[in-house]
């Protein structure tokens, strides 16, 4: 009995050290809620990549539209490579666009886009835009490796920030419906004897299950 | 006979020094990149037009050489002909009624071809950035091509500059190489959604459409 105890104790130790320390912030603001969830309509997840020095992260965007699509099976998302190719080149850095009324341009301009955006059933397109940067760090790691073999000591730590916003647009309505911005900070740490040990902060993923929970709460008829 | 026998750490020693050698012979070669990537077809209402498309030796050919200037850094060299013309061939036919790949350039001595117009892309200029030289966490490509819309007898049309700009973020287990091929793919599609988006813009390829078909359809976006 005691052992097991001993042992829980331990798995909870280990589990809490090999995770580092993460603090988030969510801040959202929608309206015109879906009441009865979104039906047959399908979501698109995309991210901004139109600033010159960060570009939101394809997995980001992956993570956010796995969330939603494990959250609600009824929420059917369309796979951000795949709508970008399928509406090439509206959708590219260049030439993606930045507000509503944009899309409504480019819908009434080329009809075989707006053709294609109705045979796919999109009713909701949800612009990521941010990042997650590594800050400052510390320590020092040192490793060698010889003919009788090699090793690391030493130790290194470094922060991270994530900051992210999704907007919301409804082709339903031809609007802006909502704003969802989170922001998470995170310690790593890596210390090294013989083997470097990484206990890594879940930055990113932190961000991401925030704001994609708050979006399968505006979208889900089940929140 | 001779045998020669060799301790164990005598063979450790050994084996080191060829890793060395080994690690040292490969550091010497440019890291080569032959880009490659799929380009999709551009969803668009095409202009109801027959165009020509020549690809200069040097097009189709294009690589880049970049020499290390000093020991911490490799030389590079991205082979992109395969990939430019790949993407122009893709894009074309999706912008334009019909495309005919011509084997030889226009010109007043060449086999009238039946076409509206001969477009010729030429890359002009390619140039990358790597994290590790501009302290920024993206790999980028710069291309800059110089276009030329000529008649089938090589009468000029248009001719203009356009350039493109691919960038990709570092992550975790990708290659320099890889990353380098990727900032070359959205380079290409960003050349490929320039030139969609502003073919019909420019002020002599205006005029000339106006003057073909009475075309004033522009992509004002």
């Amino acid at each position: 009995m005691m052992h097991t105890a001993f042992r829980a104790l331990l798995g909870g130790a280990i589990a809490s050290l090999v995770s580092g320390c993460v603090t988030a912030t969510v801040d959202q603001m929608v309206y015109n809620k879906p009441e009865n969830g979104i039906g047959d309509a399908t979501v698109v997840i995309l991210g901004r990549r139109h600033a010159s020095d960060y570009d939101t992260e394809p997995d980001f965007v992956d993570c956010v539209g796995d969330h939603l699509a494990g959250g609600d099976d009824n929420i059917r998302v369309i796979g951000e490579l795949e709508f970008v190719n399928q509406f090439y080149p509206w959708f590219e850095p260049r030439t993606a666009p930045l507000q509503i009324a944009d899309l409504e341009r480019l819908l009434q301009k080329q009809p075989v886009v707006a053709e294609r955006l109705a045979a796919m059933n999109t009713q909701y397109m949800i612009w990521l835009d941010g990042s997650t940067v590594r800050g400052d760090s510390s320590g020092s790691l040192t490793c060698a490796v010889g003919p009788g073999g090699g090793g690391c000591f030493g130790f290194g730590t470094w922060s991270s920030d994530a900051k992210y916003e999704a907007t919301i647009w409804d082709f339903t309505e031809n609007a802006e419906v909502g704003r969802i911005s989170t922001t998470a900070t995170g310690q790593s740490y890596m210390p090294a004897v013989v083997i470097p040990i990484p206990i890594i902060a879940p930055v990113q993923g932190t961000a991401c299950d925030g704001i994609g929970e708050q979006l399968l709460q505006f979208l889900s008829s089940n929140g | 006979m001779s045998v020669s026998t060799t301790s164990v750490p005598e063979a450790r020693w050994l084996a080191g020094c060829l890793a060395l050698v080994l690690a040292l012979v490969a550091g010497c070669g440019p890291s080569e990149v032959v880009v490659k990537g799929e380009f999709p077809a551009p969803t668009m209402e095409k202009l109801p037009l027959t165009i020509g498309v020549w690809y200069a030796p040097e097009f189709v050919n294009h690589e880049f050489f970049d020499e290390a200037t000093s020991r911490a850094e490799s030389s590079w060299l991205v082979k992109s002909g395969q990939a430019q013309v790949q993407m122009w061939d893709v894009l074309l036919a999706g912008m334009f009624t019909r495309v005919v790949p011509l084997a030889e350039r226009p010109g007043p001595g060449q086999g009238k071809a039946s076409v509206d117009a001969v477009l010729i892309p030429e890359v002009v200029e390619l140039q990358y950035a790597l994290p590790t030289q501009t302290n920024v966490k993206v790999y980028e490509i710069w291309i800059r091509y110089r276009l030329q819309l000529v008649t089938s007898g090589g009468d000029p049309i248009a001719d203009w500059n356009m350039s493109a700009y691919g960038k990709t973020p570092t992550a975790l287990l990708q290659t320099d190489q890889s990353a380098v091929n990727l900032a070359a793919v959205m380079a290409l599609r960003d050349a490929g959604a320039n030139f969609a988006t502003s073919f019909s813009r420019v002020p002599e390829v205006q005029a000339w459409l106006q003057q073909v078909h009475g075309n004033t359809k522009e992509a004002e976006l």
